[in-house]
């Protein structure tokens, strides 16, 4: 997360030999879907779309918004999902969720999707061998805002998060909302006394959840040996807000799995750590390296409701943590499998921990040779790293916003090459990892120094650098 | 003849009950719950349970004996002293508590009656009591009065289906443009809410299905054919067989709530703000 104010942005780094090639899809606000390859060059441009998130289908199709609600008055809302071809033509649209009237302007339907949707044929929504997702047809899952009032909650108008599934020919054909489950969800009376007072308000309403993503189980081998939490069409998602990533019967509505809000509660919750302003809880599709695990881009940041603490004066968002971790668990166990966080990505903790760390949006995506794709948002980075933790690949998101300037990335995704039959598999060339000790930029002078004095009774090198003002962790 | 009233201690709708008595030289004993009438209303409630409702919240006062009868709540008390028992259908025991009351179906009761109606809803007005009223479309000339009166504070309106099935839906036919007559008044209470509820019906040819969605699409149509609006709060109920006063219904198996999502996305085709709610009451 810190930059110098002067960095490279494109493509940084890349081994084709190591990577598991294909375009990276990501959406730049103010810009569009950007359709990038390996080596950074953009290839595809769909002009403004919104995308929360852009996904790709094969053949070339993007689904993505075509608008986002004016924020005076919705937080977060895209005014539709589409699907749009390869020449930007909509062939599948849905708005129809809540008609809107916000003042001044025109009364309209809206879809008020936010942060995710899946298509059905594929569970999560990235590439599966095997498990390629419908363009003409299916059903769609949407996560959608609903806006209600919930006294157990919070004596305050709620902004609630909905998941919908619609057929193609838009009609909604199930529902669930998310407050109808509080009394589920365990939360301690410390903390549902802060979310009674302060449940995270917006523009309109309070975001006391706030689900950053959405997805179905797909088929598993948990569900295989009969452990039905696990259900293949069960929905996992996750809440910032509350620190909560959970499962749903898609029958009943009700929550089987979760971990969170608390993680003192067990040694295997201690164990796994505390998990803070999440994103992108999902379950490894069947037919990737490590399927039936849960990976879960650990944001840290602030999250979570309890005790007021000197970070947290209300007990809002009093959990804390300045640096993040994508991390790779076991459902049954909650051990976990493979985890990247300041460590391993060769980082002093926690003096320079927060060198890998996004405070919000990200996420993380299983590729067949099992790297990992991780999105850390914030700082507009996206990095392919190897199950040994090598960066294999990195990118810069070179645009900065007008209305927000820094250049965030919401989530990002890999792709085929196949999936796009309209351009021509790209020429892969190498990018060598550039010393950086030796890395000018023009006028800057080269490194080394031509004037040394000796200084009688130095040390020539100690043994005791290591001893900081703060403890390395662990000591 | 010697008429009992039984009142409780702070009872607003007690008051407002005696107010019309005295009002029409009416004479009583009063026994009050909280006073020196508690032995006797507890006797009287021995004696006569079955005829006295009671709920979570106790027993509601006032109550009213003339030795035979029993009625009770302030609205069927004045209502029976204004027309005797011609108002039945009209009104009925309230369930909102303070300064809300209801209990008033405009289209159950005999429209030549409508002035006893006008009477009891008058004083409960000048007493500044909140009407709730309930119509499903028939005896529009009396909603329309009122309106104009300035009696109802809030109209909550059942529409049953299409004008054709209002019969199999009601017992009672409906000419179309006294439903429209009703739609296009309830628009102008200060506060107001259409309904329907998905409820299972003899077909013409004696089978028993639900209400299509299609059907509900037509009912959201004349709503809009009516109001001129297509943003009317409109709420489609799930139908319960446990509360039905229907015996051939008590059997049919209750539909799952996602099965109401085709009904909200037809009649959404006419009436954007439809949502689906609770079953029904």
């Amino acid at each position: 997360m810190t930059y110098p104010s002067v960095h490279p942005t494109g493509a940084t780094i890349y081994n084709p030999d190591k990577c598991w090639n294909g375009y990276t899809l990501f959406n730049v606000r103010g810009y569009g879907a950007l359709l990038v390859n390996m080596n950074g060059g953009e290839v595809k441009l769909w002009e403004n779309m919104f995308g929360f998130p852009n996904k790709l289908l094969p053949g070339g199709y993007l689904l993505g918004s075509r608008g986002e609600r004016n924020t005076k008055y919705g937080t977060q809302d895209m005014l539709d999902l589409v699907q749009v071809d390869w020449d930007g033509k909509v062939v599948w649209k849905f708005d129809e969720y809540e008609y809107i009237e916000d003042p001044g302007e025109d009364g309209r339907w809206m879809a008020r999707q936010h942060h995710d949707y899946q298509r059905e044929g594929n569970s999560v929504g990235y590439y599966t061998p095997g498990m390629d997702p419908k363009v003409d047809g299916g059903n769609t899952l949407i996560l959608c805002h609903k806006n209600l009032e919930n006294p157990q909650i919070s004596d305050k108008k709620l902004l609630d998060d909905v998941i919908i599934e619609v057929n193609w020919e838009g009609d909604i054909v199930w529902e669930w909302v998310c407050s109808d489950h509080f009394e589920e969800l365990g939360f301690s009376e410390e903390a549902k006394n802060a979310m009674c007072r302060h449940p995270a308000i917006r523009q309109n309403g309070g975001d006391w959840m706030h689900i950053n993503s959405m997805s179905t189980l797909g088929p598993n081998k948990w569900h295989d040996a009969g452990d039905e939490r696990f259900h293949p069409d069960n929905i996992i998602w996750d809440g910032r807000n509350t620190n909560i990533s959970a499962i749903i019967d898609k029958k009943t509505g009700n929550i089987v799995w979760q971990i969170g809000p608390e993680f003192n509660a067990t040694p295997e919750l201690k164990k796994l750590g505390w998990i803070i302003g999440q994103h992108h809880a999902h379950m490894i599709p069947r037919g990737l390296p490590g399927e039936g695990n849960i990976m879960i881009f650990d944001n840290g940041g602030w999250g979570g409701y309890g005790a007021p603490n000197p970070g947290s004066p209300t007990g809002e968002r009093n959990a804390l943590r300045d640096y993040s971790r994508v991390i790779e668990i076991d459902p049954t166990t909650l051990e976990i499998i493979w985890q990247y966080g300041p460590a391993e990505a060769g980082l002093v903790q926690p003096m320079d921990a927060n060198r890998f760390y996004s405070p919000f949006i990200s996420s993380a995506q299983r590729l067949p040779n099992g790297n990992t794709l991780i999105c850390e948002g914030s700082g507009g980075r996206l990095i392919e790293v190897t199950p040994e933790h090598e960066i294999v690949w990195e990118y810069i998101n070179p645009y900065i916003s007008m209305e927000l300037p820094f250049n965030m990335v919401y989530r990002a995704y890999r792709v085929p090459y196949e999936w796009v039959p309209q351009l021509e598999k790209p020429e892969e060339q190498a990018i060598e990892r550039v010393e950086i000790q030796n890395f000018r930029v023009p006028g800057a002078q080269q490194l080394g120094c031509s004037n040394k004095t000796p200084v009688e009774g130095t040390q020539e090198s100690t043994e005791y650098g290591d001893n900081l003002c703060v403890a390395m962790t662990p000591e | 003849m010697t008429y009992e009233m039984f009142t409780s201690t702070g009872c607003a709708r007690c008051k407002i009950t005696k107010q019309y008595l005295k009002a029409n030289d009416i004479p009583y004993v009063e026994h009050d719950f909280n006073g020196e009438g508690k032995e006797a209303f507890a006797g009287f409630y021995k004696a006569n349970r079955k005829n006295i409702f009671r709920d979570q919240d106790g027993v509601e006062f006032p109550v009213f004996t003339d030795g035979n009868v029993i009625k009770q709540g302030v609205s069927i008390i004045i209502g029976h002293f204004a027309s005797g028992d011609s108002l039945t259908g009209f009104i009925s025991r309230s369930s909102l508590h303070g300064e809300w009351i209801d209990g008033f179906n405009v289209s159950d009761g005999n429209p030549d009656q409508a002035e006893g109606l006008l009477t009891v809803l008058s004083h409960l007005k000048k007493h500044n009591l909140k009407i709730q009223l309930n119509s499903y479309g028939p005896n529009a000339d009396l909603l329309e009065k009122i309106l104009k009166q300035g009696l109802g504070d809030r109209l909550i309106m059942e529409i049953k289906g299409p004008v054709g099935l209002y019969a199999a839906l009601s017992g009672n036919k409906i000419d179309k443009e006294e439903l429209i007559k009703s739609i296009r008044l309830a628009n102008q209470f200060p506060e107001f809410e259409l309904f329907t509820t998905i409820t299972p019906l003899v077909r013409a040819n004696g089978s028993v299905d639900f209400l299509t969605p299609e059907e509900i699409g037509e009912t959201a149509k004349l709503i809009e054919e009516a109001s001129h609006s297509k943003k009317n709060p409109y709420l489609l109920k799930v139908f319960d067989p446990e509360t039905t006063d229907k015996d051939e219904f008590k059997s049919v198996e209750s539909m799952a709530t996602s099965s109401m999502f085709k009904y909200r996305t037809q009649a959404r085709r006419y009436q954007v703000m439809t949502e689906i709610g609770n079953k029904e009451t």
